[in-house]
């Protein structure tokens, strides 16, 4: 008994086995049951995709504007108000920690360069205590040394040496302390302190600051320990009491009060004003030991820097006296504000010196203010802690900044970088109700310490948080639309124009829109476009395209068109790419005159953006937004159009590879819709095909040709273009060919691809036509013999391409056969060849020389495992496709026999086979 | 072998009605044998004059006999005996002033000047015969106020305001000093408690030429009594910086000044001697010469120095 | 009750700009608790809405999909139910009862699910269950232009397994309803 294949009827089989179907009335989709996610509606539903997308797209971005930023600012204070109700010594803990990480910022804030020159006077306090040691007791009587005398000699030195000779002096400070030599200690302290006397390289001050008070800081506490000690033992050491930590000056012994007083009288002594009051600022907790409410000498200090004229020095000794009031028990902003308000004095002073001088200053008082930023800073956080509304009220009164009575701002005198600050702590809730007097403060604040323009920014961005709660919406935006049209600094308009922006849109005030956009298109026509501008060009834009999610709506903005003209670089390429995709955000581009700006603005973008720097598998990455653009172009029924517009894609884009797959996709996509309008347009449907046997040979791969060829292929069998699909499939084997040539190496998953690829081709080959003189086998073959000669080839994907060319050869001998071509055009090969002999006879023989050859193929596999899997995979094939015949059986046992020595007798695939062929 | 005294108070401050208390340590490496251990209290005023003092044209120079105030007193602690070897303490309380004797001599405050020195000692003798040297050692007491003859701190210290312009000036200015002119005003304590700080405050209201420095000098000025003269020393004994560089005018600056302890006392008027306090208050400005010199010497009256002396009474208050 | 969505062909971008509007709508999260997928999504945005769907996502790979990643079958255990996922356009011929009931047995799975057809169909043999969704957006197949969307929803309780065919028909979603137990017997 010969080989053949076993007579399938697919239409009975089919009967017999379908499970059979009946309507349901209810099923598990259908009740909207309780949602644990919030997707109000289906209608959200629909677009949650894409809002994922943009979610993850939108935000980084803006942060650029520093809103982010802000927020996290925020939640910072609101951490720090939640603190209130922890035990005081939490409180200290975190206050420690804040103020480290203040000053590990401050020091990264402003970095020094390798040298730095300080006044012979502070090289000289720099020495260590052996060199001068002098008799402490009237040390006072000794500054004859005038320092002003030198104050012009300075000496460079390197920062390290330096900050080295500091940390040395913080040693023998310790070192004295404990070798009971407390003289010592203290000495070498003021002369620390006095360090901070010295400004001859202002960028080195806030540095020289952190180091300074970390010494100050271990004086204060070195003092601290030594009194409560004297208050908790007495001379002979013997213990009193313990002092707990809310203990009171009356719990406090005489002796321990006596040395406390000793430390403020040697203090006392120093004769300059700045190491006297830092002196006293590090044991200021120590009044503690004396005084129930120390804060009357916190007071006194605040005024005794009023005596500090330098800007900067005083500015950093208020920064040391606010860290070193956060030791008190005592809450009390009293102080705070009187630290500000004598800021303020002073600031003033600064930029009135500064516009009644010219040029030369101007630069180094903005030097000067940019390193006193830090102080007023954290001294405005340190106000607005634990703050209430009413006490807010008082407190900007207090600080001059709150309209009186009389219902102006005249007499308010603010600065704005103060005012800055306030406006980055002030709580939300408070700038939302008080919105407006803000806005006015704001107004009347213009000096050189910090551009308005920035004022009415941050104000804008921290209002867009909480725009509900935002009082008299409508007259701020029509103040900032006042405000703006007076600038004629496009930066300016731009970054109050983004920062009231959401306010803008929020509240239907659309009508102020083209008037804004057209305030941008002058204003970008007579300035350079900077950085700064583009930055915030890219923001608005962001907005526009956040707010009103509709390209049609987009473009017909004022100007869109021609402010987008004068962005460039990144931000052009990143505006683009979201109006791609908000365009292709919701369905079908359908507007020619949409399509053409979308088309300019993907080749702009092509052109703009270095692929090489993009992560490939970003899917926000241009190529795919262009990509995506591409699909969603919607011509309707003008279908050739449609082919027009894909032809000068491929013109446009031809170095993105992953758009001209993109073009293939939607030209077969394109020919199908053409073929189901059954609108017989042949000549259109061939264009199609033509274009895409023009295309594919430009994609990279032969691998992905390969893929498309076959695409294509199937395309031209659903049109009845028999010769069409010849044609690619005779591409798609020669691709096959050269696979190998492909650049770089093949990964596993990309030979399974292709195995899997050449297995489809099969699966096509179903519905060819055949043809005798070729024969019938002819493709089948061919591949055979290519795959032969393929180095990458695995004996496990012979065998699955063995076993699909062997059921494919099964289902062509079958009448009829397992599916058709759906185009009557195209005959089928049961119809094809019904009652031609040879048409099985080649078939059959064809799978014959296959079935000779699958042991030695399963023996090549060295994994025993994977042998004995494939011996079955090829069993299964080969009992499926032939009846049972003795040649047949003869391979079956043979390669069940090799999966017996293979496998465990109890393997579940093995048991199966056997079965199958009624061997068990 | 060592023997010190040590005073039951870790200041060693004590009153003349209080009891001087404290105890003897000795360090023994043998076992000794004396007749007697004794306290000597002491106190006197020690008065010096040194040449070249203000208003007195001859140079002289001379020691003024002491006047004593506690006349070598002894106690006698123990009468004959031995001590071991090792650590030996005795305690000792000995009363300072007899409230049945009458004393020539107030008791002073304790004060070290440059010129009147009010000093008190302690000495312990272990008197060993002949044959053996006395073991001694002295020790510095400070004898302060008694408590209940000090008046009451006062509610508010007494105040005098101050004006300081280039036409209060009584020395030569700067050219543009004097030309551009300068208003300093401000108010200052004249009596201040010992225990308490020297406070006022003062503004600069206006100044042509900026201000480089301005500085709280508190002076002493000491007076003995030499013959027919009176010879005057005043000396600096604290410098106080309350401003720094050109300060914002109008703006209210501190004056707080703590005494130094050591180089002060109450304000004395005796026969043959006194001690008495003033502050000056000086603003040195700005200029190319003051560079070169000093400016916390406010004696000598300079071009660039502008300057304001109160006196100043301190006292002992409870 | 365990609910396990299987689905697949998307073919997005390529043939359909997204899913039907009536299946998104009904594919809330929170409701499913597997996906199976039988490949062809073709990007990854589809990725990671159906992620959003439901976060236990099995994929095999269609011949068109980006990700190189996914595998060509996949096995996973529901239940008492063991379920293979493989695209399909690789088993020949193309839907062929005998040439799945071997990849099944290969798998060795319950329930296995393929695409690559297009059209729903739901069969039994010796092996066990054989599911093709069809395509979730009723794209064109390598066979057929004329596919209406359609998904399947497998309710797994025990041993008994309710499929809920979902079908967009002229746009009407029609839900269809197949019932099946896994007899012991092929288990043993």
């Amino acid at each position: 008994m010969g080989l053949e294949f076993r007579r399938r009827d697919y239409r009975a089989e089919e009967q017999s086995h379908s499970l059979p179907r009946v309507p349901a009335e209810s099923h598990p989709l259908s009740a909207p049951a309780p949602r644990p996610c919030p997707s109000p509606s289906p209608s959200t539903c629909q677009v949650s995709l894409l809002d994922d997308g943009k979610d993850d797209f939108f935000d980084p971005l803006r942060s650029v504007n520093g809103k982010m930023e802000l927020s996290a600012n925020i939640l910072q204070h609101e951490d720090i108000k939640s603190d209130k109700t922890v035990p005081k010594e939490i409180y200290a803990q975190s206050q420690q920690k804040e103020w480290n990480s203040f000053t590990k910022i401050l020091m990264q804030r402003f970095p020094v360069s390798k040298t730095i020159s300080i006044s012979l006077v502070a090289s000289k306090d720099m020495k260590g205590s052996k060199a001068n040691e002098k008799s402490s007791k009237d040390s006072h009587l000794e500054e004859l040394d005038d320092p002003q005398k030198f104050a012009e000699d300075v000496k460079v030195i390197s920062q390290r040496e330096y900050v080295s000779r500091l940390l040395e002096l913080k040693d023998e400070i310790k070192l004295a302390w404990h070798a009971d030599d407390r003289v010592t200690s203290l000495r070498l302290s003021i002369k620390v302190a006095r360090l901070l006397m010295d400004t001859t390289t202002v960028q080195f001050y806030p540095n020289l600051f952190v180091l300074a008070t970390d010494i100050m800081d271990l004086l204060g506490d070195l003092v601290w320990n030594r009194i409560k000690k004297r208050a908790e033992f007495n001379e002979d050491g013997r213990f009193i009491c313990y002092l707990p930590d809310n203990f009171e000056a009356a719990d406090i012994c005489y002796d321990a009060k006596e040395t406390c007083n000793n430390w403020f009288c040697k203090i006392g002594s120093v004769r300059e004003l700045l190491p006297r009051i830092y002196l006293e600022l590090s044991m200021l907790h120590c009044w503690r030991f004396l005084l129930d409410h120390p804060m009357d000498s916190l007071q006194r200090l605040v005024m005794m820097i009023r005596g500090i004229a330098d800007p900067l020095v005083s500015a950093y000794c208020r920064l040391y006296l606010v860290r070193c009031a956060q030791r008190l028990p005592q809450r009390d902003t009293g102080y705070l504000i009187h630290c500000i308000n004598d800021l303020k004095v002073q600031l003033l002073r600064l930029i009135s010196a500064r516009e009644s001088t010219s040029g030369n200053f101007s630069g180094n008082s903005i030097l000067l203010l940019s390193l006193i930023e830090p102080t007023i800073e954290y001294i405005i956080k340190c106000l607005f802690k634990d703050l209430n509304q009413m006490e807010i009220r008082s407190m900007l009164e207090a600080l001059g900044m709150r309209r009186n009575q009389s219902d102006s701002f005249e007499n308010c005198s603010c600065i704005s970088i103060i005012l800055h600050h306030i406006l980055k702590e002030l709580p939300l809730g408070f700038l939302c109700s008080n919105s407006f007097e803000m806005l006015h403060l704001i107004e009347c604040t213009d000096d050189f310490s910090f551009e308005q323009c920035l004022n009415y920014k941050l104000l804008g961005f921290r209002l867009c948080e909480r725009i509900p709660e935002v009082s008299n919406v409508d007259l701020i935006v029509e103040k900032i639309v006042q405000v703006i049209s007076s600038y004629n600094c496009l930066d300016a308009y731009l970054k109050v124009v983004d920062a009231y922006l959401d306010i803008i849109f929020e509240n239907q005030f659309e009508t102020y829109l083209n008037g804004i956009l057209d305030g941008i298109f002058h204003g970008a026509q007579e300035d350079e476009i900077g950085e700064n501008e583009l930055a915030s060009l890219q923001s608005i834009f962001l907005k526009l395209l956040t707010h009103f999610a509709n390209i049609e709506k987009i473009l017909a903005l004022n100007h869109f068109i021609d402010i987008l003209d004068v962005m460039y670089g990144s931000s052009r390429n990143t505006i683009n790419m979201h109006i791609l995709s908000v365009a292709t955000r919701n369905g079908c581009v359908q507007d020619p005159t949409v399509i053409e700006v979308l088309f300019e603005i993907s080749q702009a973008l092509c052109d703009g953006v270095d692929f090489l720097n993009i992560r490939k598998d970003d899917y926000q990455h241009p190529a795919h937004l262009i990509s995506r653009f591409v699909y969603m172009v919607d011509y309707g029924p003008e279908v050739e159009q449609h082919l027009t517009f894909l032809t000068e894609c491929r013109a446009a884009f031809g170095s993105m590879s992953v758009l001209q797959e993109t073009l293939i996709h939607s030209s077969n996509n394109l020919a199908v819709k053409s073929i189901r309008d059954g609108n017989n347009n042949i000549n259109f449907i061939k264009s199609c095909l033509a274009f895409n046997e023009v295309t594919i040979p430009s994609i990279h791969t032969h691998r992905r040709q390969l893929n498309l060829y076959l695409e294509t292929a199937e395309v031209a069998l659903l049109g009845g273009f028999v010769s069409h699909s010849d044609v690619l499939i005779d591409a798609a084997v020669n691709c096959l060919r050269n696979v190998e040539a492909d650049d770089g190496l093949l990964v596993p998953g990309d030979v399974d691809g292709i195995t899997s690829l050449i297995c489809k081709l099969c699966g096509i080959m179903v519905m060819v036509p055949g043809s005798l003189e070729q024969g019938v086998a002819c493709i089948p073959k061919l591949v055979l013999s290519i795959l032969d000669s393929q180095s990458w080839m695995l004996p496990r994907l012979k065998i699955k391409v063995s076993c699909a060319i062997i059921s494919l050869s099964a289902g062509l001998t079958q009448n009829p056969l397992p599916y058709h071509a759906s185009s009557s055009e195209v005959m089928g090969n049961d119809k094809l060849f019904f009652g031609v002999p040879a048409y099985p006879q080649e078939l059959l023989s064809f799978s014959a020389v296959i079935l000779q050859k699958i042991v030695n193929i399963v023996l090549e596999e060295s994994s025993m495992a994977v042998r004995g899997k494939l011996a079955l995979e090829a069993c299964n094939s080969i009992a499926s496709s032939f009846t049972m015949s003795d040649e047949m059986l003869g391979v079956s046992s043979k390669l069940l026999e090799i999966a017996k020595s293979c496998l465990s007798a109890d393997d579940k695939y093995l048991r199966l086979t056997l079965k199958l062929l009624h061997m068990e | 072998m060592s023997i010190e005294i040590k005073l039951s108070r870790f200041n060693r401050i004590y009153r003349s009605n209080e009891p001087l208390e404290g105890k003897i340590i000795m360090k023994l490496t043998s076992s000794i044998s004396f007749q007697s251990i004794r306290l000597t209290v002491s106190g006197t005023v020690s008065l010096q004059v040194r040449g070249g003092s203000a208003g007195v044209v001859e140079s002289f120079y001379g020691v003024i006999k002491p006047i004593p105030i506690v006349r070598n007193k002894i106690f006698e602690i123990q009468s004959s005996g031995k001590i071991g070897s090792g650590t030996t303490e005795i305690p000792f309380s000995v009363t300072l002033k007899d409230p049945k004797e009458e004393n020539r001599e107030k008791f002073y405050e304790t004060y070290h000047g440059s010129n009147v020195n009010i000093q008190y000692l302690v000495t312990v003798d272990v008197v060993r015969g002949y044959l053996h040297k006395s073991l001694s050692a002295t020790m510095e007491f400070i004898i302060g106020s008694e408590k209940n003859n000090l008046p009451l701190k006062p509610v508010s210290p007494e105040m005098v305001f101050f004006y300081i312009t280039q036409d209060t000036q009584k020395h030569l200015l700067l050219p543009e000093l004097k030309s551009g002119g300068f208003r300093v005003t401000g108010k200052i304590c004249t009596q201040c408690s010992l225990s308490d700080p020297i406070v006022g405050e003062l503004t600069v209201e206006a100044s042509a030429i900026p201000v480089q420095s301005i500085d709280i000098h508190i002076l002493r000025v000491e007076s003995i009594l030499f013959g027919e003269k009176i010879v005057t020393e005043s000396s600096l004994i604290q410098t106080t910086q309350i401003a720094d560089g050109d300060v914002c005018r109008s703006m209210k600056l501190p004056i707080y000044v703590i005494l130094p302890r050591l180089l002060t006392c109450p304000t004395i008027f005796a026969g043959p001697f006194s001690v008495e306090f003033k502050v000056t208050i000086m603003i040195t400005f700005q200029s190319e010469l003051s560079k070169r010199h000093s400016p916390y010497d406010p004696k000598t009256p300079r071009q660039w120095l502008a300057m304001e002396s109160v006196p100043l009474e301190l006292v002992r208050t409870k | 009750m365990v609910l396990v969505l299987a689905l697949g062909d998307l073919h997005i971008p390529h043939r359909a700009s997204d899913l039907p509007p009536k299946f998104k709508s009904m594919l809330v999260p929170g409701k499913i608790q597997h996906i199976v997928c039988t490949g062809n999504l073709c990007i990854k945005e589809v990725h990671d809405y159906l992620k959003t769907v439901c976060p236990d996502l099995h994929i095999a790979r269609g011949e068109y999909d980006e990700e190189t990643r996914y595998p060509e079958t996949k096995t996973l255990t529901i239940g008492q139910f063991k379920l293979g996922v493989c695209h399909g356009h690789q088993v020949i011929p193309w839907g062929d009862l005998d040439s799945l009931a071997m990849l099944q047995r290969q798998l060795d799975v319950d329930i296995l699910v393929t695409g690559h057809t297009h059209q729903f169909t739901a069969y039994k043999h010796e092996a066990g269950v054989v599911i093709n969704p069809g395509s979730a957006t009723g794209s064109y197949s390598s066979i057929t232009y004329d596919v209406n969307p359609s998904f399947v929803l497998m309710d797994i309780d025990g041993l008994r397994v309710v499929v809920y065919v979902y079908e967009l028909i002229d746009g009407e979603v029609k839900v269809d309803k197949i019932d099946f137990k896994k007899t012991t017997t092929s288990n043993a």
